[in-house]
């Protein structure tokens, strides 16, 4: 009864063969409307523990002030600003799976987007809530934003953090209105499945009275590549914009005209293994193996060994540079990051970003699950590292030896940033519980029954995308 | 370390409202007048406004504070009848204008609030009547047997009418005796010079006269007496304006880093036991180079020492001396014994220094403090002939040599009472405890070194209700119910003044009395128009005509060497063997914190770091290298140092540049009574120190106890790493290459990326400050504190590396580790005119005035502490806490209400959260600028004076307006050695440094 798919020379499907449309609805569905397993609950209880240290490790934070972290002379930005540069770089691999990798057409994408993208939006919330809460004063954060006011003070547009400030404000903002739009159909899916009057009008509140017509899809065509096309230079914008915060510094370490192009490679690279760091727990927990082939994981390894490299080249040419600018200042720096009291953070951040990476020559290791979930664990390690090293060995000895020190987080910097990881994982936990998973209709429109000349010898049964619509809807990708 | 819960309980006062607003108008009202009011006692409620009051005015009242044997003259700044800072009084002789930076600091125990705030019977509160009633049946039963079985033990006083009510007081009760006792004294210099010259006296040195100077282990720029005139005439012997200047060159002989070691040229590090012999062996090589010696060189050629010292430290040294001839002059330090006085005294009168350098001036109290008068006292109680002790001042429990055992003696005696501002450790020992004023709260007057009488005038009401040193003479003279007022008053009538030395004639009928004192010094004092001069002293400070034991200023004619004695004295004496790992030197250092301890609750000298180990909040056994790898120890370790039966423990600390052999171990720590900011603070080294040894002992021996010890430092890195940062050359590299400073760093080659503001108009304020000059004695990083509301955070914050200080020290390092040089650089905002900081502040809260300075709005800021980070000079100050609450007062509940009261009310209180620095004492600027608006003229060159630059002894800071081409400040930042330090960041920085000449001898290389 099966129909072979089409395939060009060479093409290799997407979604496991022998899948029906309805397979896919079946997939993702069931997984946000049956029981959760067991896994489910003891995931998100640890991820709720943590959401309390978080709680209270915030609160000491506001009530004592930022003398309850580490925070010291000369190292005034430690683990707070580390904390807020990797969740960005984390955020950064569902702006570009979503909006470059559609752009350059990359299907298998449709596999993983949806939780690149929802990873995006707690990411970057994370990093929203450092930048908020590393401030003096947090009450009177809303200097930060132009508001009139009759003293007709304005922002200063010179500094670079209020260059952060709408960067990053942007990035969230268009990163959830693409995350919704490419939600709308599969939202309608599950408000068709609904068997709870609750959750049918919730689903149907946001499914904006999706009906799967040919107007509807024709929008939501139009609507998600205009969000797409605004998105991709946003990965490029808000990464180097972060990285302007110490790029236009005097500080040496920081003073490096390297720094946005790094940081973007350095966000995709953290982006990518954070996405996978989730992703092949989420797969087994929710047997997504259907949807999610090995041969996804091997373009993602792929991905993550080419920015590899480039963070490698990147960390090697700071260090030419250090010594071919004749600057004994940035000299003293780079030279304290290999062999100061720090180089344990340095030598930790090359080991896990550059050197650990590099097995992912070999094919079998970029297929070998185990094997790429303790990578990409490394690999957010040294990321973390990696802003680490920027921030604390650059500032722990700077211009006048008189001034130098060392840091040392406090139990409150711990809390806040263990607590920030369960923040991320109970809200990615609560988007498992609740939504789908992986973009269906996407998905559907990779397979085999999507084609045109797809010829179906029995009837399928009903979903939320007929087999015309999924056709005319890549048709009408096809012409756009 | 503080452990509160011991503590008797020390409430304070209950004032209310009106209550204390009665006692701030009543101070106002005793001065209101600048002093030439007679002293009411009427509480006045601030409806009726004293005269003279606007709020928000500051007024400013000269008074005087007695230090170690000197007076240094002051000028205090007064809010509302709160005195608020400490500064000199310009026309007191010890003072110059400048403080150092204990006196700086000592406004802050005015406030303390754990000031006793009534006299204590057995520990239970109790009144000053009781006290009286039963003094007074006392001293009746003691007219009696004559005060036979009556002793007081009282502090060295420079105190004219405190000499006076004592002669009065010996009148009254002839069999009683007064022991004075401290425990850091001009005893060896007196013996020294009694020795020598037959008379107990002090040498006064004008080292601006001085062109070699060999300091044979005094600090006289920190911590000897008299050490704030000594800085500022040091600095102008040091003044280098061109290269035709010529300057002074410093030897320095020193067991430990002082601040004075810091400042020479060469310097050696000796124990200090070995300094004796370090000074025969060099009047030997000066007699044989043909210095005319006579008896004394003699006897210095046959001294035998074990142990060699460096031969261009005895020849090199001796050549250079005799170049200098006149100009040349030995100083020794107080703690080296009496021949090495003498011997100092024989070579200066042979080198014809005496005169032009030294001169000499009588010893004031000549009972002056001797270890051996408290053990006389001890030993008299010991034989049960004392029934009444009165001990006014001092801390003889905590600070008397151990082998008197003071504290066990103390209960021998039927009746004690101690005079002190707090409940000390000898108050716990004794039956009465006083509580004692403040000097801001007491009427005095107190003599400077060079004999200068100053009038010592309250500043407020005393807050606890305490009674003076002055008070309790009066009523033991048997004068109960004068007033201290009146009682000083009368001192400073001519014929009164006699009482204290002064002999006179003539009848007063040309309106003077002509007083001659014992070394025939003829001093006028005007009869008529008393009451003129005293308002004129008042004023001033100082009582212009009056000087009690003046100066000697020929010696050579005045006084006969007794040179056979010297050398008698010299053959007998007994020189130590150098020490060795199995019998250490101990050297006990008078601390330039703490002094002998009665610091110890002060929380701006807690927070200071040590000029030279920079270590907060802790005194530390420093020991060199070699000594540290030969003893096993590191810094951290605990070592225990005993000495015959007695030791104590110290967390050692390993500095470069101390004496091998030698621990330094500073006096005033470790206290158990000081309060809860003093208590246990550091290590108590007084267990060691006994009679025999009060300024160094040998045959110590040092275990590990194993203990580690953390210690709180403000400079973690001791090395300049090889940067053009503190930059100087020698005085002939500087002749040859005026400029060395400038051009020791590539100008900036990049080109502005946009058009500079013009700066061109209007005042642009600038600084400079000569690092030639500064010694890194630290008296600006107080008054910085003081002036400008800065919170002390406690030891923790420190080592994490939150001190909030505006203005730092950093002192770095060169050379060998064996024979270190060491560098300071005075470091706070540089006022950058292209600020690093202001571009990267995302709300605008720092901008750049139209004068130049780098402005923080306080109310703005959200402390991003971004502005801090881009600092390169790692300047600017964050409040990781709310300091003033949640530092050192977290435990009692916040900053208490006194000492809210020595607050500047010019300078906004910083809560947490905000960054700050230091504001060129922006207050200032804009207090002047409005007073010259109010006088219809611009403001002058030297109307603005910062915190920092008006305490400086050494002149080392100047500030004013660049745009003044005639100012002080521009013609130094247009001279050669200016550069700008980071300058090459193209970031302009306003306060230049003026670089460092040295001035080797050759022959020393």
């Amino acid at each position: 009864m099966y129909h072979e798919p089409i395939l060009e020379l060479g093409e290799e499907p997407l979604v496991k063969p022998g899948s029906t449309l309805h397979d896919i609805t079946e997939d993702v569905c069931r997984v946000a409307e049956s029981k959760m397993p067991r896994a489910w609950y003891v995931a998100f209880s640890i991820a709720l523990v943590f959401v309390a240290i978080f709680a209270v490790s915030v609160a000491t934070l506001f009530w004592r002030g930022i003398g309850a972290w580490g925070n010291t002379g000369p190292t005034f930005w430690a683990w707070d600003i580390t904390n807020f540069v990797w969740w960005v770089g984390i955020g950064h691999a569902g702006t570009l799976i979503s909006a470059v990798l559609f752009i350059f057409r990359q299907r298998w994408r449709t596999a993983i987007n949806r939780f690149a993208e929802a990873m995006t939006l707690f990411a970057v919330l994370g990093a929203m809530t450092f930048a908020g809460i590393h401030v003096g004063r947090p009450w009177v954060i809303y200097y930060l934003f132009p508001l009139p006011d009759q003293m007709s003070l304005w922002p200063s547009f010179k500094s670079p953090l209020l260059w952060d400030v709408f960067a990053v404000g942007t990035y969230f903002t268009v990163s959830l209105l693409f995350w919704f739009t490419g939600l709308v159909p599969d939202l309608a899916t599950m408000r068709d499945r609904a068997t709870t009057p609750w959750r049918r009008r919730v689903f149907g509140f946001f499914a904006m009275g999706w009906r799967g017509s040919n107007r509807s899809w024709r929008n939501y065509e139009r609507a998600y590549l205009i969000l797409a096309g605004i998105s991709t230079p946003l990965v490029i914008s808000v990464h180097s914009v972060v990285a302007m915060d110490f790029a236009t510094s005097i500080i040496p370490g920081w003073h490096t005209t390297i720094f946005p192009p790094y940081f973007v490679v350095g966000a995709v690279f953290s982006g990518f293994a954070m996405v996978m760091t989730v992703l092949l727990v989420a797969r087994k927990i929710f047997k997504l193996e259907r949807v999610i082939l090995p041969r996804h994981l091997d373009l993602m390894n792929k991905v993550i060994l080419l920015t590899s490299c480039l963070i490698g080249f990147a960390y090697a040419t700071e260090f030419f540079i250090a010594w071919y600018s004749g600057n004994p200042y940035e000299l003293y720096v780079f030279k304290n990051r290999a062999v100061g009291p720090y180089s344990w953070a340095y030598w930790t951040m090359v080991v896990c970003n550059v050197i650990v990476p590099q097995i992912f020559w070999k094919k079998s290791m970029r297929t070998n699950v185990p094997v790429m979930w303790v990578v990409s664990i490394l690999i957010n390690v040294g990321m973390w590292f990696e802003r680490f090293v920027i921030i604390v060995t650059s500032l722990h000895r700077d211009f006048l030896p008189s001034s130098w020190g060392m840091f040392h987080p406090s139990i409150v910097d711990i809390g806040t940033f263990t607590g920030s990881i369960g923040v991320f994982f109970a809200g990615f936990l609560l988007f498992m519980r609740y939504l789908p998973v992986v973009a269906m209709s996407e998905v559907k429109g990779t397979m085999a029954q999507a084609d045109p000349h797809y010829v179906a010898h029995h009837a399928e049964p009903e979903d939320g995308v007929s087999r015309e619509s999924a056709a005319a809807a890549l048709a009408m990708e096809a012409e756009s | 370390m503080n452990d509160s819960s011991k503590l008797p309980p020390n409430p304070l006062p209950e004032v209310s409202r009106r209550g204390f607003l009665g006692s701030l108008t009543a101070s106002l009202a005793l001065l209101g007048t600048e002093g030439c009011r007679r002293a009411t006692e009427k509480v006045v409620p601030y409806q009726s406004v004293p005269e003279q009051v606007i709020p928000g005015q500051a007024m400013h009242f000269a008074t005087v504070y007695a230090r170690r044997g000197d007076a240094v003259g002051l000028v205090v700044e007064s809010h509302e009848g709160r005195p608020t800072k400490i500064e000199g009084n310009p026309l007191h002789p010890s003072s110059l204008g400048a403080v150092d930076a204990i006196t700086q600091a000592s406004v802050l125990d005015l406030y303390d609030p754990e000031r006793t705030p009534s006299p204590l019977r057995a520990g239970a509160k109790s009144t000053w009547d009781a006290f009286a009633a039963e003094l007074d049946a006392r001293l009746s039963k003691h007219a009696t047997d004559l005060g036979a079985t009556l002793r007081v033990l009282a502090t060295p006083t420079n105190s004219p009418t405190v000499q006076r009510l004592r002669a009065a007081f010996g009148r009254r009760f002839p069999a009683a005796r007064v022991h004075t006792y401290a425990p850091v004294d001009a005893a060896n210099v007196h013996a020294g010079s009694t020795l020598a010259l037959g008379r107990a006296m002090q040498p006064l040195l004008a080292f601006d006269q001085a062109k070699v100077i060999l300091s044979l282990d005094s600090d006289f720029l920190q911590t000897e007496p008299g050490n704030v005139r000594a800085h500022r005439s040091f600095s102008v012997g040091r003044a280098v304006t061109s290269p035709q200047s010529s300057m002074s060159r410093l030897y320095v002989v020193e067991p430990g880093w002082s601040t004075t070691g810091l400042a020479a040229d060469h310097r050696l590090p000796l124990p200090a036991g070995r300094v004796p012999a370090y000074a025969a062996a060099l009047a030997a090589e000066l007699a044989r180079l043909g210095l005319p010696l006579g008896a004394v060189g003699d006897a210095a050629a046959t001294v035998k020492a074990t142990g060699a010292f460096e031969p261009r430290w005895i020849q090199a040294v001796a050549k250079d001396l005799l170049r200098g001839g006149k100009s040349s002059v030995l100083v020794v330090g107080t703690r080296q014994p009496a021949i090495v006085h003498a011997l100092a005294c024989a070579v200066n009168r042979a080198l014809g220094s005496e005169g032009p350098v030294v001169s000499y001036v009588d010893a004031f109290d000549p009972s002056e403090a001797k270890a051996a008068d408290l053990a006389s006292l001890v030993s008299a109680i010991g034989a049960g002939k004392v029934e009444t002790l009165l001990l006014l001042g001092g801390n003889p429990v905590y600070d008397a040599p151990a082998d008197l055992h003071v504290q066990e003696t103390l209960s021998k005696v039927q009746l004690t009472a101690h005079l002190a501002g707090f409940v000390d450790e000898t108050s716990a020992g004794c039956v009465w405890h006083l509580p004692m004023t403040h000097e801001l709260e007491a009427w005095g007057d107190q003599r400077a070194l060079d004999g200068t009488v100053a009038l010592q005038q309250p500043l407020i009401a005393p807050l606890f209700g305490g009674k003076s040193e002055l008070e309790i003479w009066a009523s033991l003279a048997g004068e109960k119910d004068a007033r201290p007022y009146d009682l000083v008053r009368a001192t400073s009538r001519a014929p009164l003044l006699l009482e204290s030395g002064l002999t006179s004639s003539g009848d007063g009928k040309d309106g003077k009395i002509d007083c001659t004192d014992a070394l025939g010094v003829h001093v006028q004092y005007p009869v008529l128009g008393f009451e003129h001069d005293w308002k004129k002293a008042l004023r001033d400070g100082v009582l212009a005509a009056a000087k009690v034991g003046a100066p000697v200023l020929d010696p050579g004619a005045a006084l006969a060497l007794r040179a056979p004695d010297i050398a008698a004295e010299l053959a007998k004496t007994e020189l130590a063997a150098p020490p060795t790992r199995e019998r250490l030197e101990v050297a006990f250092t008078v601390d330039a914190k703490m002094l002998d301890g009665r610091h110890a609750n002060n929380t701006w000298l807690q927070e200071l770091a040590d000029p030279i180990t920079k270590i907060t909040w802790d005194n530390a056994g420093l020991v060199s290298p070699k000594t540290a790898s030969e003893l096993g120890i590191e810094t951290g370790d605990v070592i225990k140092l005993s000495r015959g039966d007695r030791s104590v423990t110290i967390a050692a600390y390993v500095l470069p540049g101390t004496a091998d052999g030698t621990v330094i171990l500073p006096l005033g720590w470790g206290r158990t009574q000081a309060g809860r900011i003093g208590n246990r603070r550091g290590f108590d080294v007084f267990p060691l120190r006994t009679t025999d040894a009060m300024g160094f002992a040998g045959g110590v021996s040092a275990t590990r106890t194993g203990e580690r010890y953390e210690f709180a430092r403000t400079q973690q890195s001791d090395s300049m790493e090889g940067r053009p940062l503190v930059r100087e050359a020698t005085l002939e590299e500087y002749r040859q290459k005026p400029h060395f400073a400038e051009l020791e760093v590539a100008p900036r080659r990049s080109l502005p990326l946009w058009t500079d503001v013009d700066y061109s108009k209007g005042h642009q304020w600038g600084m400079t400050i000569d690092l030639n000059a500064c010694t890194g004695c630290s008296a600006c990083v107080v008054a910085c504190q003081a002036e400008n509301n800065i919170p002390v955070v406690g030891k923790e914050e420190v080592a994490k590396g939150r001190d909030m200080q505006w203005l730092r020290i950093d002192r770095y390092f060169e050379g060998e580790a064996e024979e270190p040089r060491a560098l300071v650089q005075p470091m706070a905002c540089v006022q950058c005119e292209e600020a690093p900081c202001e571009n990267v502040c995302p709300v605008a809260a720092l901008e750049h005035s139209a004068e130049g300075l780098s402005e923080i709005t306080y109310n703005r800021c959200i402390g991003t502490r971004y502005c801090a980070n881009n600092c390169p000079y790692k300047v600017r100050r964050f409040n990781f806490l709310n300091w003033h609450n949640d530092g050192v007062w977290n435990e009692t509940g916040g900053l208490p209400e006194t000492l809210q009261m020595q607050q500047n009310p010019n300078v906004t209180v910083r809560f947490r959260g905000v960054i700050e620095k230091c504001s060129y004492c922006v207050q200032r600027i804009q207090s002047h600028r409005l007073a010259t608006k109010r006088e219809g003229r611009d403001l002058r060159d030297g109307d603005i004076v910062t915190a920092c630059q008006q305490t400086c002894p050494a002149d080392a800071i100047v500030f004013g307006d660049l745009n003044d081409l005639g100012s002080q400040v521009s013609k130094l930042a247009m001279g050669d050695r200016r550069y700008g330090l980071l300058q090459e960041l193209g970031i302009k920085p306003r306060t230049t440094f003026l670089a460092k000449i040295q001035n080797p001898n050759p022959e020393m290389a």
